[in-house]
């Protein structure tokens, strides 16, 4: 029995269609023309208590609207939701208490407030039983090293502990979900190291299902087995993540340093790109030839002093579908 | 039932907490008070040395009028409902609504803690008026009715206030007719001059809108120039006015709401 499941969900915005200039501005005051935007369409999909899921996909993809419609915020167009049971938009505050949510742009901490009146104030909101609340904050406290600022206000915090203390604010509750939006965006590389394993520490230890969406694919591939990924409103894959390593990641890179530099390098039927001389990279495609075939080749023509081989990084292989789309599986290595 | 209206108790404790960070403020709005006091005395002194007693209204009343209306917008020119507006602006109202609480509850128990707080701030504020002023005490029947008659009259204002902010979710900017109803509460309410003063057709107009609710009907109850025989007209149409923004302001919000469930944040 999957914890969410969503079928054919659908939503589209009106907006008004302006004019451009002071005029059209004007004018938009006046007579209003509305113009339909779909932001998501025939998003299917179910996750089991437990996992945790990547969801990506380029700016305006839909994720947002999906996160929102999850958390009830949102009405669909059509289609249904079902999440821990409940039709989230239904049943907004009772889907709340099984639920935490974290923004990386947004915070839900009182800005005002130190610290740990935020927490004091989220324990009541979620009614959260006194031991359970002590027990849960000393934990968050320890992992999160959050007590050299517990009295501090919100505001004077800097990106790092305030990410940190939304992330407790988002788990006091114990909730069966946490949505993550972009958590680590503009933190530092010791800051998203240690909010991604405060992620993989809650999923393993409380089992809770978390569906992240994120620009950074190293979050992914730390934390995440499945993927979905979402381009135009629609789900273009969905399934795990090294399949799409093995479907898209078919290119290699062979790295040769040649003897000397060799401006007009070629070799038939081999993608080349010119690094700084004498330095070469071949792109090949692991299904029709290998490596060493190509080592072979290069080295019956041309001196070489060093070679290396580079997997493709997750990073290109989904700018790669942004860009070109996901076809499924790969006709054939299409050779740029 | 308690755990059900704690958060909003923590709420209204949260808001008052919040506004008592902000020190320099309370020290500068009880300063500003005593010196708009004392301004008032000498304008008024000054009028009436060659005017005595306009439309009956003698001169230690009209102080007291002033004072007191003073002390009153210590609490009525609050906007208690400006965090929505705030929230709609920034867009984080969106955070509100993804957690388990009755969003317009949680502004209202927000809003009163504000209220309860800068309330208090009347007890050391009328201590300086008097350092500066005579006020005069009416007898405790009449203050009761005083008192009564600015409760509803404060209900009047947060209807409108959260009416006013709640068209910031079309317009998302509500400033300047924020700063156009400031100025309407204060003339057409008889919040600087008493309403007495104006011509009578006009004075009867803008009676009976629901401005003068706020300030004048509570401070002419006050100064005794509404007798007890007309506290029921009084009040009536100051009850009157709470049923009429109470429902617009319904309405409003829900749609508000609304725009935002099917709009998006």
């Amino acid at each position: 029995m999957p914890i969410i499941e969503t079928r054919d969900l659908r939503k589209s915005f009106r907006s008004v269609v302006r004019g451009e200039g002071l005029g059209g501005a004007v004018g938009a005051l006046f007579s209003r023309r509305y113009e339909e935007k779909v932001a998501v369409e025939n998003v299917n999909f179910s996750v089991e208590a437990g996992e945790v899921v990547g969801y990506i996909g380029p700016n305006g993809a839909g994720k947002s609207t999906t996160i929102k419609m999850l958390t009830g915020i949102l009405v669909p167009t059509s289609g249904t939701i079902e999440v821990a049971g409940l039709v989230p938009y239904e049943k907004r505050r009772q889907n709340a208490r099984n639920i935490g949510v974290v923004f990386g742009q947004r915070s839900q901490l009182y800005w005002d407030l130190p610290l740990r009146e935020s927490f004091e104030l989220l324990r009541a909101i979620y009614r959260v039983p006194r031991d359970r609340f002590r027990e849960n904050l000393a934990h968050f406290v320890e992992i999160l090293d959050l007590e050299r600022f517990m009295a501090t206000p919100v505001r004077q915090l800097s990106l790092g502990e305030r990410m940190r203390g939304d992330f407790a604010a988002a788990l006091l509750h114990d909730p069966k979900i946490v949505y993550l939006d972009e958590p680590t965006i503009g933190l530092d590389v010791v800051a998203k190291e240690a909010i991604r394993a405060f992620i993989a520490d809650i999923n393993k230890r409380l089992g809770t299902t978390v569906i992240l969406t994120t620009h950074d694919l190293a979050d992914v591939e730390r934390l995440c087995r499945r993927i979905i990924l979402i381009d135009e409103g629609t789900v273009i894959y969905d399934g795990r993540l090294e399949r799409l390593r093995d479907e898209y990641g078919t290119h290699r890179t062979l790295v040769v340093h040649l003897k000397d530099p060799q401006p007009d390098f070629a070799l038939p039927g081999v993608d080349v790109e010119h690094g700084e001389p004498p330095m070469v990279m071949l792109r090949f495609d692991r299904r029709t030839t290998t490596a060493e075939a190509l080592i072979r080749r290069v080295t019956e023509r041309y001196a070489i002093t060093d070679v290396a081989i580079v997997e493709p990084e997750m990073e290109d292989i989904v700018r790669r579908i942004y860009l070109e789309g996901y076809q499924k599986p790969p006709a054939r290595a299409t050779e740029a | 039932m308690f755990a059900a209206l704690e958060p909003y108790i923590q709420f209204a404790l949260k808001a008052m907490a919040r506004e008592a960070t902000y020190r320099f403020e309370v020290f500068t709005s009880i300063g500003s008070l005593a010196v708009r006091v004392y301004l008032l005395r000498v304008v008024w002194v000054a009028l009436y040395a060659h005017n005595a007693a306009p439309d009956g209204v003698l001169l230690h009343q009209i102080i007291t009028y002033s004072a007191v209306a003073l002390l009153m917008g210590l609490i009525l020119d609050i906007d208690q409902t400006s965090l929505l507006h705030d929230k709609l602006h920034d867009g984080s109202i969106v955070v509100d609504f993804m957690k388990p609480i009755s969003v317009p509850l949680y502004l209202f128990a927000d809003g009163t803690g504000e209220v309860l707080f800068h309330g208090a701030l009347i007890v050391p504020s009328l201590a300086i008026a008097l350092l500066i002023v005579h006020i005069d005490v009416p007898s405790a029947a009449v203050f009761g009715a005083f008192a009564l008659s600015f409760l509803l009259g404060y209900l009047v204002g947060f209807c409108l206030n959260f009416t006013l902010n709640c068209i910031a979710f079309w317009t998302l900017e509500i400033s300047a007719v924020q700063l156009m109803l400031t100025w309407v509460t204060d003339l057409l309410g008889g919040g600087i001059v008493p309403l007495l003063f104006f011509p009578a057709g006009f004075q009867q107009a803008i009676a009976s809108l629901p401005f003068a609710s706020m300030y004048s009907t509570p401070l002419l109850i006050y100064i005794g120039k509404i007798t007890p025989d007309h506290y029921l007209q009084a009040m009536g149409l100051q009850v009157f006015w709470i049923a009429v923004l109470g429902v617009i302001a319904t309405i409003i919000w829900r749609a508000g709401a609304r725009r935002v469930v099917v709009q998006g944040g």
